[in-house]
C-alpha cells in the first residue's frame, strides 16, 4: 500500500496527482466478453456489462493511494432500463397513431426533465464510494431547472455567446450539491476564467463557418459551370452534388465536434480548478486542451479502422490521460469522514427509478 | 488466540460507513473469518463467512469484504480472495472473470461477435422486423392512418378544388385499380386534397388511405393513366406495409446502436447513428423500386399502360428539368436506373427484351409518389 497510515493522510502543501492503473489488455477480455454477452442475451446483459465496465474505471482511478469502487448493481440498472424502455415503446406507439401526440410528450418530458437529471446525478453519486465512504447529491430539481434547462436554453438562444454562463450555473449546480460523506465540495468557476477557455473554440466554430460558406459559395459556382455544361451526364452531376453535400456536412461535424471537444476541456479544468471539498482541500485539473481533443480524435478513429476492437485502448488511453492531470491538495487533516447516507438497505433500493443514463462526462 | 489463524489476504479495515482505516490481515479462525489489526492484533471484526459479502472480481481492481456489522476489508489482493472462495465453496468462482482473462480464447471471442453482429444486422434485424409486423395487430395501421390524415388535414393539407369530374374519373379507375390489388378495392380509400406546399405528391398511409394532390392531377394534364400509375406505386407501399417496416426497422437499429453505446463511446456511437440513417435511405430506395414494380403489375393487371408511372418522372422531367440545381435537392442518385428498372420489367412481364441502354430518358425530377418520411 503506498499510504502506510492511510487514515490520517500526511499535512501535504502539493497536489497529488490521481492515476489510472488499468490496462488495455486486460480492459479488452472485460470489454469483449461484455458486447459478446451482451449480444447473445439480447441485450439483457448490458445491465450488468455496465456494471463491471465501471467497476473496472472507478476501480482503476487511484487517488492518494485508494481507489473509488462503483456499486450498482446489474438488476437495478436493469430494472430502471426496462422502465425507460417501456416508457418509450408506450410513447412511440401513441406518436405512430397519433403525430400530434408527440407535441404532449414532448413538453412533458421537457417538463420531467429538472427531475431526471436531479435524480440521475443523485444516483451516480450515491453508487460511488472512496475510502469506504458514499458520495451523495443534494442539488433540487428547481435547481436542475436553472442549471439544465434555463441554461441549455440562454446557451442555445445566444448562438452560444452565452454558455460560459451556462457552464458556470451547470457546474456549481452539480459540485456544489456534491458531498463527500458529510463534507460538502463547493466550486465557484469565474465567469472571466470560464471565457478565457471559450475563446478558442469560438474562434474554431467562426473560422469553420467561415470555411463553410466560402466552399459553399465555390460550390454553387461550381454546379452552375456543370449545369450549363452539357458535356456532363446527368448520373456525374447528381454524383457531384450528393459528394459535395456529404462534404459539407463533414465539415460541420468535425468543425463543432473538433469544437467542443475544446471547450469540454476548458471548461473541466476551470471548473475542478475552482472546487475545494471541505473548504480547503483543493482540485486541480491541468489538461492540455489540444492534447485532450487530440486524443478523444485519434481515438475515434483508431476504434472505427479496427472496427471497434481497438476501442478497449482507446477508453484506457483517454481515462489516463484524464486521471493524470486531475490532482488533489489536501490542507491539514481530512480526518474521519462519515457516510451520510446508508449504503444498504431502503435508500439504496429506491433508486430503481433514477435514471442511470445521465451523467456529465467527469 | 486469533494470531494463530491462518492468514487469507493483507489488507485495509475501515468501520462502518467510516472512512478511517487501518491496516489489518482478514484470517481464518474457528469458523470465522476475522479481520484483525497490524499494529495490537486486535480483533476488528468476525463473522460467518456465509454471512458476508465477496465483491466479485473485475480485473485487478481492489477487493471489498464487507462484514455483517458493515464494516469493511478491503485488499488488492485479488488471487487470495479467490483461492480462499474456491476452497470454501469446493468449486471455482469468478466464471465471468475467468473468460475475460487475457488468453488466446479471446481472439475467438472478438470473431464470434464480428460474426454475431453482422448476423444480427443481415439475418436477425430483419426477421425481428417481419415478426413484429405479423404481431402488429390490424387495428393499429388504422389509427396509425387516421391519426396522421387528422393531422396532416390540420397542418397542411387542405380540401381538394378539382372539379367532381376528374375526381369520378381518377376514382373509376382507381376503383379497377384496386380490386386487383392485395385486399380488394374495399382495403384502399382515395382523398383527394389540395397539397399546400407540399405541391404534387401522393402518398399512402399504413390503414390503405392514399392521398392525391391536386397539384398532381394538375401536373399529369389528363393523363388519367400516369395518375394511376402514381396510385398504384402507393398500393404497393400499403401492400408490403413499407412505413410499418420502416418504422420498426428504424427502432430496431436505435435500439441497437444503444445497447452497445457505452462500449463503443459516445464519439462512435454519433458515428453509427448517421450511418444507420444513411442505411435507412438505402432501405427506403430499396422499398421504393418494388413499388415501381408493383405499379407496373397492377395497371397490367387492370388493362391500363403499365408504363405510365415511367412517364410521370418524365413529366417531372419537363416542368422541373430547367431549374436545374433547385430540383436536383429532392432527387435520388439511382432515379435514371429506377426508371430503366420500370420500363425493363414491363418489358420483361410483355415477354419482350429491350436492350439494356435503351434511350437516356433519366429524370432528374422531384419524387413523385413517395410516402411521407414519418407517418
Amino acid at each position: 500500500m503506498a499510504v502506510a497510515d492511510a487514515g490520517r493522510p500526511e499535512t501535504v502543501a502539493q497536489f497529488e496527482r490521481a492515476s489510472f492503473t488499468g490496462r488495455a489488455s486486460e480492459y479488452f477480455g472485460i470489454w469483449i466478453v461484455n458486447v459478446l454477452l451482451t449480444i447473445i442475451t439480447f441485450g439483457i446483459y448490458s445491465a450488468w456489462a455496465k456494471v463491471r465496465r465501471n467497476r473496472y474505471f472507478y476501480g482503476n482511478t487511484v487517488i492518494l493511494g485508494r481507489a473509488f469502487e462503483y456499486h450498482a448493481t446489474g438488476k437495478q440498472i436493469f430494472i430502471g432500463r426496462v422502465i425507460v424502455f417501456l416508457f418509450f415503446i408506450g410513447i412511440q406507439i401513441i406518436a405512430a397513431i397519433h403525430p400530434l401526440f408527440v407535441i404532449v410528450t414532448t413538453v412533458l418530458i421537457l417538463a420531467a426533465l429538472p427531475w431526471l437529471v436531479q435524480r440521475g446525478l443523485r444516483f451516480n453519486a450515491r453508487v460511488t464510494s472512496y475510502r469506504n465512504v458514499r458520495f451523495d447529491f443534494v442539488g433540487s430539481v428547481k435547481g436542475a431547472f436553472v442549471a439544465v434547462v434555463l441554461g441549455s436554453f440562454v446557451s442555445f438562444l445566444s448562438l452560444g455567446i452565452l454558455a460560459p454562463l451556462a457552464s458556470r450555473w451547470l457546474y456549481r449546480y452539480v459540485f456544489g450539491n456534491l458531498r463527500y460523506g458529510d463534507r460538502p465540495f463547493f466550486t465557484e468557476p469565474r465567469v472571466g476564467a470560464l471565457y478565457g477557455v471559450w475563446f478558442v473554440p469560438a474562434l474554431m466554430v467562426v473560422i469553420g463557418a467561415v470555411i463553410c460558406g466560402i466552399v459553399g459559395l465555390a460550390m454553387s459556382g461550381a454546379i452552375m459551370a456543370i449545369v450549363n455544361n452539357a458535356d456532363m451526364t446527368e448520373e456525374q452531376m447528381i454524383l457531384t452534388f450528393v459528394l459535395g453535400i456529404y462534404l459539407a456536412f463533414f465539415v460541420v461535424f468535425v468543425v463543432y465536434g473538433l469544437a467542443a471537444l475544446v471547450y469540454r476541456a476548458g471548461v473541466r479544468n476551470v471548473v475542478f480548478s475552482s472546487t475545494k471539498l471541505d473548504d480547503k482541500h483543493e482540485l486541480l485539473s491541468d489538461m492540455s486542451r489540444a492534447r485532450y481533443a487530440w486524443i478523444a480524435i485519434t481515438n475515434i478513429i483508431v476504434t472505427v479502422l479496427t472496427l471497434g476492437l481497438m476501442r478497449p485502448w482507446a477508453a484506457v488511453r483517454l481515462a489516463r490521460y484524464m486521471t493524470a492531470h486531475t490532482a488533489i491538495r489536501i490542507h491539514g487533516d481530512i480526518g474521519e469522514v462519515l457516510s451520510s447516507i446508508e449504503s444498504t438497505g431502503a435508500a439504496m433500493s429506491a433508486e430503481y427509478m433514477d435514471m442511470e443514463g445521465i451523467d456529465f462526462g467527469f | 488466540m486469533v494470531s494463530e489463524g491462518s492468514v487469507i489476504a493483507r489488507g485495509e479495515w475501515h468501520p462502518a460507513n467510516s472512512s478511517r482505516s487501518v491496516a489489518a490481515t482478514l484470517q481464518l479462525a474457528g469458523g470465522l473469518v476475522v479481520a484483525v489489526g497490524d499494529a495490537a492484533g486486535e480483533r476488528h471484526a468476525a463473522a460467518e463467512p456465509e454471512k458476508m459479502t465477496f465483491s466479485p472480481r473485475v480485473g485487478s481492481i481492489p477487493r471489498r469484504i464487507v462484514f455483517p456489522d458493515g464494516s469493511l476489508f478491503e485488499t488488492r489482493d485479488n488471487d487470495a480472495i479467490d483461492a480462499y472462495v474456491e476452497k470454501r465453496q469446493g468449486r471455482r468462482s469468478g466464471f465471468v472473470h475467468r473468460m475475460e482473462e487475457f488468453h488466446p480464447r479471446l481472439i475467438v471471442f472478438a470473431g464470434l461477435v464480428m460474426l454475431l453482429a453482422a448476423g444480427i444486422y443481415r439475418y436477425a434485424l430483419p426477421a425481428l422486423v417481419e415478426l413484429a409486423v405479423l404481431l402488429t395487430p390490424p387495428v393499429v395501421p388504422d389509427w396509425m392512418g387516421s391519426g396522421t390524415l387528422a393531422t396532416l388535414d390540420r397542418t397542411t393539407l387542405s380540401p381538394s378544388k378539382l372539379p367532381e369530374a376528374d375526381r369520378r374519373r381518377i376514382g373509376d379507375g382507381f376503383e379497377t385499380l384496386a380490386a386487383k390489388a392485395e385486399g380488394g378495392a374495399g382495403a384502399y380509400t382515395l382523398n383527394f386534397r389540395d397539397g399546400g406546399y407540399i405541391g404534387p405528391n401522393a402518398f399512402a398511409l399504413p390503414d390503405g388511405s392514399l392521398i392525391l394532390t391536386d397539384q398532381l392531377v394538375e401536373l399529369a394534364k389528363g393523363d388519367t393513366d400516369m395518375i394511376l400509375g402514381v396510385l398504384g406505386h402507393e398500393i404497393g407501399h400499403v401492400e408490403r406495409k413499407h412505413s410499418l417496416r420502416q418504422l420498426y426497422r428504424a427502432a430496431g437499429i436505435a435500439g441497437l446502436i444503444m445497447l452497445i453505446a457505452g462500449d463503443v463511446g459516445s464519439g462512435v456511437e454519433d458515428i453509427l447513428t448517421q450511418g444507420g440513417g444513411l442505411l435507412a435511405l438505402s432501405y427506403s430506395r430499396a422499398a421504393e423500386s418494388e413499388a415501381d414494380m408493383r405499379s407496373v403489375e397492377l395497371m397490367r393487371a387492370a388493362g391500363r399502360d403499365p408504363a405510365a408511372i415511367a412517364r410521370f418522372f418524365e413529366r417531372l422531367e419537363e416542368i422541373y428539368g430547367d431549374h436545374g440545381g433547385n430540383s436536383m435537392l429532392s432527387t435520388h442518385p439511382d432515379t435514371p436506373e429506377r426508371r430503366r428498372a420500370i420500363l425493363d420489367y414491363d418489358a420483361k412481364l410483355r415477354g419482350v427484351t429491350v436492350e439494356k441502354n435503351g434511350p437516356d430518358t433519366s429524370t432528374p425530377g422531384a419524387e413523385g409518389g413517395r410516402q411521407p418520411a414519418k407517418p
